[in-house]
């Protein structure tokens, strides 16, 4: 940009923090690696791809995600000028653009990435079984794993908040089953220092809590599912190997899923809830034909050219959407009973078997801390700060730190990855 | 020259060895003619296994490799780079995958070994017809054509200039700037539109590396994706310029659904009837009631309708932005004209993201009216105007108004059509220029070096638009860089000259566009820039001159003689 002050030698070449190994994160890293810069994708899980691995597929063509996303995340692995430091946090960041000093905290896999061929042999043996946060807690894992099958990198990590031996025990169960000599219970937590010239915060989105309101009988009544859970139950590498059924073992009867669950607390549109819910009933009706669906919903919202086609598809399918502020969500018999009033202030109930409530997305886990760090500010509801927004949303009020995806606000696949784009071509166009 | 094949088996742990019986497998291999060399190893991926190959290749003077272990998907180029290192051509291995189409999926270990046996045959057999193919590699441009002067391609072309890289910027109108120039407030700071382009335009105009052609048509673009000849028109002078660059960025941008196609809403009929636009018009300071909101009658209106959704049933979407320029609107007719009254007349609040509720919200507390409605009309008398509606329950209801302003859909402009033509660009069926992939390549088209950004490939507010533009360039700076040439895939396909008959069957199946047709020696020709090596065109050529690379017939015919023995 000619408005903008003319590149120095530091920052040109300069190595790019990337923060957030989810799908913005990859995208932004390729690129960037791809031009010929040193990137380190920093990723604060043990695995990478974000939320996008959890879909089973996404609208609106129903591509299956992590096929997708598989071979992105292979040429990440493969990328030379790629370093990816998973189990890694950024703890401090002082400097400017094109002279940045970050401080990284890694925590140990103890589980050799070069060694481990990912074999599994390890699960087995360990006695430990806790919930796998991953699958929403629909499933247990080791203390010694991977989050799914088919994670990347391949390579199991150690929990050492279950892991007997890091309780004090002496089990090397793991250790022993293992035939390369992977699991190094000596590996230390290490503290990485970094000199950047640019940051990319692709930090990602976490789901509302359901947990925080009443009226849906969420967490206390069997059979209602957030959109994450219904997510893994319909992914066929999750909990019920894509098998669509209840508690008891049987698939619903007949779903209700509600839209807007936390739009009012949290006062803006999560853009990509109804997608997402058509994206649902599309899936369920394909596996379960005769199954009878109902969206619960104030105002649709599915923006764009190609989004239209779905809901129609979705509707002629025999989908039934009621316009109606769901009240109360209560047992009845076995099923479960929707209390809605409409517009008009008719009340009304339907009964179903299964409930999908469909959540507002919120920022990160970790933003609010990350914000402080960067020194950027956030909305109120802790998305970060864009510095113009009406002009672009990947620039933040610091020079050399660019915000991508779901960390600046709700937004769908294709705008994720245009912005992790555009943060390329805004580090790259700077520092020519 | 005699050939020396060395096969090496992988136990994988015991992932394969414990299907697998591996020494079975050596003694089996060992003897068929050509194999030098037969040994196994605990994990030929490790840093051990790679150096036990790579030694072992030197000590037998070996000229080809056979690996038996995982999916070529996990291992192949790391056994390709094990033999470059070693000093032989990586085309001149192969990778039998004896452990997930083998050893995970086979329940008998006898049926296991023997199976295994058959892949290794089959991949010794396959191998020795290997070419050793040679990377190539062709410089490349790195200017960019940018095609559209609104804000999306002014943006895309500040990025993009450099000293090191030209920016011509196209636009067929005579001055630059597109539809925000004529939107004298953007949504959601409510700042002045004009006199941001104003900058924007003032700043490319001084940018000494972008070359702005106004009054020009792009006549002619060919080529591929680092080296596009272009021939420009400048109607002006009546002159021809001609460049060539290393990339496109379609940036053609939006038209608005024509009312007047559509007789309920009595646009073109009834006076005071506007589009968006034209409101958008009326409230510059110089356009065509200098800048003020003001009935055919001269006076102002005492009340507004605003009517949303024009034109979605017939286009079949959502145009994304109108609901948040509509509540633009609210704010404009407030603070021009306070006390109006403006009643929006919608069925679906279409305002996502983190931002938006707050802007509605604020519009609300104006006293602006939401009616939730369907079948909207608009009738006259003469005196005034009125909007008959259906509600939510099926009851008809209406109100009477001053003035009209209905939110058409917004169209790609017919210059996307032309590109799509030009360029061999995929068109959807409502006219936008399609995107190579909608969630992970949304700026990339299936041409390759060709970008479709802004409303050119959907509707899209001015942000968004940006991003795109912004997301063009890093593609663009991350691919075409100065001074680099590009790497071309070696396993490409390519057509015979005697067999080809001309037929363009393969035209037809390849999805790169890499493949065109020399009119005067009436044969089929490869670009091995754009093709990316997927056998289409191989498959269904009917007289067999289509070939692909690395996948010739009697390639797969030996693999397949050993597979089935």
């Amino acid at each position: 940009m000619t408005g903008e002050r003319a590149m120095t030698n530091k920052e040109q070449n300069a190595p790019v923090l990337v923060i957030g190994a989810g799908i913005a994160g990859i995208e932004a890293s390729l690129l960037l690696a791809n031009s010929g810069r040193k990137v380190y994708l920093v990723e604060k899980t043990s695995y990478i791809g974000g939320n996008v691995i959890k879909f089973e597929e996404v609208f609106p063509n129903m591509d299956c995600a992590t096929c997708m996303i598989a071979p992105k995340q292979q040429e990440l692995l493969a990328n030379e000028n790629i370093e990816l430091l998973t189990l890694s946090q950024v703890e401090a960041v002082s400097g400017s653009f094109g002279d940045f000093s970050v401080k990284i905290r890694k925590k140990a896999r103890y589980v050799d990435l070069e060694n481990c061929i990912g074999c599994d042999a390890c699960f087995d043996p360990c006695p430990v079984e806790v919930d796998n946060e991953f699958e929403e807690r629909l499933l247990k894992r080791k203390a010694i794993y991977v989050p799914c099958a088919g994670a990347l990198p391949n390579v199991p990590a150690i929990d050492t908040e279950n892991c007997l031996r890091f309780k004090g025990q002496d089990c090397k169960a793991c250790q022993e089953a293992c035939m390369f000599e992977a699991i190094d219970y000596t590996q230390q937590d290490e503290d990485i220092d970094l000199k950047v010239g640019a940051i990319v915060i692709a930090t990602g989105f976490s789901m509302f809590d359901i947990s925080k309101t009443t009226e849906y009988g969420y967490k206390k009544l069997s059979g209602v599912y957030s959109a994450m859970e219904a997510e893994r139950i319909c992914a066929s590498n999750g909990p019920t190997q894509g098998q669509i059924i209840l508690q008891g073992g049987e698939p619903p009867k007949s779903v209700a899923i509600i839209h807007c669950v936390g739009r009012k607390e949290k006062g803006y549109c999560s853009s990509v809830c109804c997608m997402a819910s058509l994206k649902l009933s599309h899936f369920i009706k394909a596996k379960l034909p005769e199954v009878k669906i109902s969206q619960f919903y104030s105002d649709l919202c599915i923006p764009g050219k190609a989004y239209q086609k779905f809901y129609e598809e979705v509707k002629e399918s025999g989908v039934d959407f009621i316009r109606a502020v769901v009240t109360e969500v209560s047992k009845s018999g076995n099923e479960l009973a929707i209390k809605y009033k409409t517009e008009d202030g008719k009340e009304n109930t339907l009964t179903v078997d299964m409930v999908i409530l469909n959540p507002a997305l919120e920022p990160g886990a970790d933003s609010s801390k990350l914000a402080e760090i960067l020194n950027i500010p956030q909305s109120k509801d802790g998305f970060f700060s864009e510095k113009q927004p009406d002009l672009t949303s990947v620039d933040t009020i610091k020079e050399g730190i660019f915000i991508a995806g779901c960390a600046q606000s709700p937004k769908d696949i294709a705008e994720t990855v245009a912005e992790a784009e555009a943060t390329a071509g805004r580090i790259l166009s700077l520092s020519k | 020259m005699a050939k020396k094949i060395g096969v090496y088996v992988c136990e994988c742990g015991t992932n394969i060895a414990e299907k697998v019986d591996i020494d079975k497998v050596i003694a089996a291999v060992s003897p068929i003619k050509d194999v030098e060399v037969a040994e196994r190893h605990k994990l030929l991926c490790s840093d051990g296994g790679k150096e036990f190959i790579k030694q072992s290749i030197a000590e037998h003077g070996l000229t080809h490799v056979v690996v038996a272990a995982c999916s070529p998907k996990q291992h192949e180029v790391t056994f390709m780079n094990v033999c470059e290192q070693a000093g032989i051509n990586p085309q001149l291995s192969q990778l039998a995958n004896i452990r997930e189409q083998c050893a995970w999926v086979t329940s008998s270990a006898e049926e296991a070994t023997d199976k295994a046996i058959r892949q290794i045959r089959a991949a010794i057999s396959r191998v020795k017809y290997h070419a050793p193919l040679k990377k190539k590699e062709v410089v490349v441009s790195p200017d960019v054509l940018v095609i559209g002067g609104g804000i999306a391609g002014i943006k895309a072309s500040q990025l993009l200039a450099a000293p090191d890289r030209k920016v011509y910027l196209v636009e067929k109108a005579s001055s630059l700037g597109g539809k925000v120039k004529s939107f004298s407030k953007l949504f959601t700071n409510m700042e002045s539109g004009s006199s941001l382009i104003t900058q924007e335009i003032k700043s490319l105009l001084d940018n000494k590396n972008i070359e702005v052609l106004t009054e020009s048509e792009v006549e002619q673009i060919l080529g591929f994706l680092g080296n596009f000849e272009v021939k420009v028109i400048r109607k002006a002078e009546g002159k021809e310029q001609n460049f060539n660059v290393g990339a496109v960025v379609l940036a053609t941008g939006f038209e608005l659904f024509d009312p007047k196609g559509l007789p309920q809403y009595g646009y073109g009929k009834l006076d005071d009837v506007y589009t968006s636009l034209e409101f958008e018009e009326m409230n510059i300071p110089d356009g065509p009631t200098g800048g003020k909101v003001l009935l055919k009658n001269g006076k102002p209106p005492e009340s507004v309708a605003i009517i949303h959704c024009v034109g979605r049933e017939e286009k079949d979407y959502c145009s994304k932005v109108c609901c948040l320029y509509s509540f633009k609107f609210d704010r404009m007719l407030q603070s021009q004209l306070p006390g109006v009254k403006v009643s929006h007349f919608y069925s679906d609040l279409c305002i996502p993201g983190k931002s938006f509720q707050k802007f509605y919200e604020g519009t609300k507390e104006m006293g602006v009216e939401f009616v939730r409605s369907a079948k909207t009309e608009v009738t006259g008398n003469g005196k005034g105007l009125t909007v008959k509606y259906e509600t939510e329950f099926g009851k008809q209801d209406s109100s009477t108004t001053d003035m009209v302003i209905l939110l058409p859909a917004m169209e790609s402009s017919g210059d996307a059509q032309k590109f799509a033509e030009m360029l061999n660009i995929p068109l959807d069926e409502k006219g936008f220029l399609v995107e190579e992939h909608q969630l992970l390549s949304p700026v990339s088209s299936a041409v390759e070096g060709i970008f479709v950004v802004g409303c050119a490939q959907g509707p899209q507010s001015i942000s968004e638009s940006i991003v795109q533009s912004e997301a063009a360039a890093g593609k663009i700076l991350s691919a075409l860089v100065p001074g680099r040439k590009l790497e071309l895939e070696v396993r490409v396909s390519e057509i015979s000259e005697s067999l080809c008959l001309g037929c363009k069957t393969c035209i037809d199946v390849c999805p790169y566009g890499a493949i065109t047709f020399d009119e005067t020696r009436r044969i089929s020709v490869v670009n091995e820039v754009l093709c990316h090596g997927c056998g289409n065109c191989a498959a269904a050529c009917p007289s067999g001159a289509a070939r692909l690379k690395h996948f010739t017939f009697p390639q797969i015919y030996q693999e397949l003689k050993e597979v089935l023995r």
